[in-house]
């Protein structure tokens, strides 16, 4: 398991963070999603075998926002 | 991505925007102030009105911001229900598919429901914390601050706004979130008793004046007409929010922190006029209508009967006449205010700097007594909303 953290500037409400959440149900190998509005950003707990960077980009971006990740 | 995307921006018709914002509070309150006998808004005072007021609230900015906040765990419970529906008639070409107007009109039914009873709630808890004047004005002017500081979220002024809006815990929000996957009949009142602790922002201003009522049926009722009002609007734009959610929500948020930032900004100079402050708008302003405002010296009063240690104040529906009254200083002096049947809030008569707060008869004479004052001086005098406001200045 790997922790990282992804910086979501385009999240408006705290709703947002509660819909980037639910990749805890729609990502295969993740653990855990905390996504914060008040930081805009999310820290993701997954399993790096199965899930890639940018697998966890393009799912943030089907939720409709844009991830990056936090150098 | 670029930094830039990063870095809150404020674009410069937000800049206008705001200032227009301003300008017309400015106006709105300079224009409504009890002394022009203009066009009064009394009618916020009384207790109907405020329902109406809270109802158009609703209809208007309240459903659009809830839409955006609440819209999408709805529509998510549709979608997932709809999924189901065609699973099951690929399986069994009988089945039919479920009539989404139920779970929703649960939905709202149910939040409803909650809303009131936390209405009831904060009304209760507000009970207590009205205690005096002073205490509802650090109310009024902490709500004002909140809706403010929202409303500058929502135009994403500053990073440091978004604090103002509440995160729900984590455990709270995946409860919500899991629940939304359900699909019996239970699950969208699950739902829509959950929306409490996903309140927009107009939602939570509106929670916040029904903290400010202090009564436990006005709270209620309060938050009851917020909710009914919300519940047309989100019926019929739950159906297309899965499509129209994120296009509407960039269009109306705009909408909706200007609604806000003026309710907060009259929110907070009614907390500012109810601490007798000489910083709120009215106060600033009020001798820029000084002709049509003053009265009158103890002797010039044409009240009739007045004697010499003695000043008139007309409280009636629309505000104090006059709203500047002059007396002479370095002596006790009584306040005669009269009524003649007086139903607004104006006969919750509070003069802040001398901690007096007098309810007075709907028809009738109080009198209170003033302590000498000194040369020059002012004392400000509010109804116990922060509404209609007036000053007694101290001369020779």
């Amino acid at each position: 398991m790997i922790k990282k953290t992804f910086k979501i500037p385009d999240m408006s409400c705290t709703n947002c963070a509660m819909k980037i959440e639910s990749l805890e149900d729609d990502l295969d190998g993740v653990k855990e999603v905390n996504a914060s509005y008040h930081k805009l950003e999310m820290v993701i707990e997954y399993d790096e075998t199965k899930l890639t960077d940018e697998q966890i980009v393009a799912a943030v971006k089907r939720k409709g926002y844009t991830a990056n990740l936090a150098l | 991505m670029s930094t830039k995307q990063n870095k809150p921006s404020v674009d410069p018709v937000i800049v206008v925007m705001l200032g227009v914002v301003f300008l017309a509070v400015a106006i709105a309150m300079i224009v409504f102030q009890p002394s022009t006998n203009s066009i009064n808004i009394s009618a916020d005072a009384n207790v109907m009105s405020q329902l109406v007021v809270a109802f158009v609230t609703g209809i208007t900015t309240g459903g659009l911001s809830c839409l955006a906040v609440q819209g999408g765990l709805l529509a998510s419970s549709l979608a997932y229900q709809i999924e189901q529906d065609y699973s099951a008639q690929a399986k069994n070409k009988k089945a039919t598919r479920t009539n989404s107007a139920m779970p929703i009109a649960l939905f709202l039914l149910a939040k409803l429901v909650a809303y009131t009873l936390m209405g009831a709630l904060l009304g209760w808890l507000g009970s207590f914390l009205t205690l005096s004047p002073l205490t509802r004005a650090i109310l009024m002017v902490a709500i004002g601050i909140f809706m403010v500081g929202n409303a500058l979220r929502m135009f994403n002024v500053h990073p440091v706004f978004r604090y103002f809006s509440i995160e729900p815990p984590k455990f709270i929000t995946r409860y919500i979130r899991r629940t939304a996957k359900g699909t019996d009949t239970a699950t969208p009142i699950f739902l829509g008793l959950l929306t409490i602790f996903i309140p927009c922002g107009v939602t939570q201003a509106m929670m916040a004046t029904a903290l400010g009522t202090g009564s436990v049926l006005m709270g209620a009722a309060l938050m009851f007409a917020f909710t009914l009002g919300t519940s047309p609007v989100f019926f019929v734009v739950a159906y297309l929010a899965t499509e129209l959610g994120s296009k509407l929500e960039k269009f109306f948020m705009r909408f909706v922190a200007v609604v806000v930032l003026i309710l907060g900004l009259v929110t907070l100079d009614g907390g500012l006029n109810l601490m007798g402050s000489p910083l709120s708008l009215q106060n600033l302003t009020r001798g820029w209508f000084a002709p049509q405002t003053e009265s009158n010296t103890v002797a010039e009063s044409s009240q009739p009967a007045v004697v010499s240690d003695e000043i008139t104040l007309n409280v009636e529906n629309n505000g104090y006449f006059p709203a500047v009254l002059k007396a002479p200083a370095g002596k006790t002096l009584t306040l005669n205010l009269i009524t003649n049947k007086t139903y607004s809030c104006a006969r919750d008569f509070v003069i802040p700097d001398l901690n007096v707060y007098q309810l007075l008869p709907e028809s009738g004479t109080v009198q209170i007594s003033i302590p000498a004052q000194e040369l020059g001086s002012k004392l400000f005098f509010t109804c116990s909303m922060g509404m209609y406001t007036g000053q007694i200045v101290f001369e020779n």
